[in-house]
């Protein structure tokens, strides 16, 4: 895999490079975009690929492990956990979306925006991404 | 507060205690501070323009005597190190202090020869990428390419402890990741101590595990960078309110800012799992709102 697109960071935001990380992969694995026994980049290749201390990156990936996303391979190569084969249920991945949601809502609240509006931009950004 | 992440129990790479300086017009610069490197640690030093970052290094490295306080590096004496020591020690100076009338390779060869170890297949391998002519005089090269250098020339002997004072003022945004990679590749293969000062701090959030305020003479707090983002918090509300709420939660203020009205807004540490109590505003912050608050 492609450690330069496997995973992007944003500078700048509260969340902690490695809570983005975390994020990104459970969701990729949540959309069935990365399936069970597939490799992930090593941490010496994603901190590369980032420009990212290497701690960061294995603070992700343990965390990953305990949650039970990633798993150890015999040897040190990681990859997606098998009992991430099934979908999650719907409940759970929409639980994904909640961090991304809950900035948008705060910055709607700031801008004195009603939920009417917010919803509808919200729909028609669906409806532009629908495949 | 020291939070060192790294569970070494070495020596520490640098440790300074007490330093107090003053420059001859009287103004104090460094006032009693503390402040220890643990090996393998990348730190970014912050600190606003004439906060002393500058001077805070440079008496780390030895270049200043302190009126008082004690500086050691690997256990030395920072001002009375031996050649060992030094050899042990990569610097990038704000100012480059590169020989002008020097080539590039009469400048690393000219280095080479003060050091028992010197990478030279790395040194080659970096002149190439960074596309640095190496046989132009220093003067005609580029503020970048000469900033280039000096990086080159303070990774070449492969320091355990790398000192980096805004060591990417002059380099582009490609200029400066690659530079980060560098910083990566010789945190994964050697495990260099890192203090690495600059107002870029989308770099230092990327490569820099943890972070020292400086403020007023004093590393005012050090402490893991992804700590502070998910702990600290930006409450405001009443000075009364604000003072219980730091009371029932068990929280010091990092800092405190007066507002209108009777308000204040205060930066504390939100305790894992303390409850916020309904009404309470708690806003996240990130690196720039902590370096604004802090420094």
């Amino acid at each position: 895999m492609d450690p330069t697109h496997f995973v992007h960071i944003n500078t700048g935001s509260p969340e902690p490079i490695y809570r983005q990380l975390i994020e990104q992969v459970k969701r990729r694995v949540a959309a069935g975009q990365l399936k069970a026994g597939d490799e992930i980049p090593s941490v010496r290749e994603l901190a590369q690929a980032l420009a990212v201390h290497p701690m960061t990156i294995s603070k992700a990936y343990s965390q990953l492990e305990a949650d039970g996303v990633l798993e150890r391979r015999r040897g040190l190569s990681m990859v997606v956990a098998a009992q991430h084969r099934r979908a999650q249920p719907t409940a759970d991945r929409v639980e994904l979306l909640r961090p991304t949601l809950e900035k948008a809502a705060a910055e709607a609240r700031q801008l004195e925006l009603s939920s009417a509006q917010v919803l509808q931009l919200f729909k028609t950004l669906l409806d532009e991404q629908a495949p | 507060m020291t939070s060192p992440h790294f569970p070494h129990t070495d020596t520490p790479s640098a440790q300074l205690a007490g330093v107090s300086l003053s420059y001859a017009e009287g103004a104090s610069v460094l006032n009693g501070l503390d402040w220890q490197l643990l090996p393998g640690q990348v730190v970014g030093l912050l600190g606003r323009n004439g906060a002393g970052k500058t001077t805070l290094l440079e008496t780390l490295l030895g270049l200043r005597e302190p009126q008082s306080g004690s500086v050691k590096v690997f256990g030395q004496d920072a001002t009375r190190r031996d050649d060992a020591t030094r050899a042990r020690i990569g610097y990038v100076p704000q100012q480059n202090d590169l020989f002008q009338g020097f080539t590039a390779a009469q400048l690393l060869a000219y280095f080479r020869s003060f050091y028992p170890r010197w990478n030279e297949a790395r040194v080659e391998g970096l002149l190439s990428r960074w596309e640095i002519p190496r046989d132009r005089p220093i003067r005609k090269l580029s503020g970048g390419q000469q900033q280039r250098l000096s990086i080159i020339r303070a990774l070449a002997h492969e320091p355990d402890l790398l000192v980096l004072d805004e060591p990417v003022a002059s380099l582009d945004p490609v200029g400066r990741r690659d530079f980060l990679r560098e910083l990566v590749d010789q945190v994964l293969d050697r495990g260099t101590t890192v203090v690495f000062s600059t107002h870029i701090l989308s770099d230092l959030e990327r490569v820099a595990f943890n972070l020292a305020f400086l403020s007023r003479g004093r590393i005012a707090l050090q402490a893991p960078l992804d700590e502070l983002l998910e702990q600290v918090r930006a409450f405001t509300g009443s000075v009364t309110e604000m003072a219980s709420l730091m009371a029932r939660l068990g929280a010091q203020p990092l800092k405190r800012t007066p507002l209108e009205a009777g308000r204040e807004r205060v930066l504390a540490r939100l305790p894992a799992n303390a409850a916020l109590p309904a009404g309470v505003a708690a806003d996240r912050v990130n690196l720039d709102d902590l370096f604004a608050e802090l420094t």
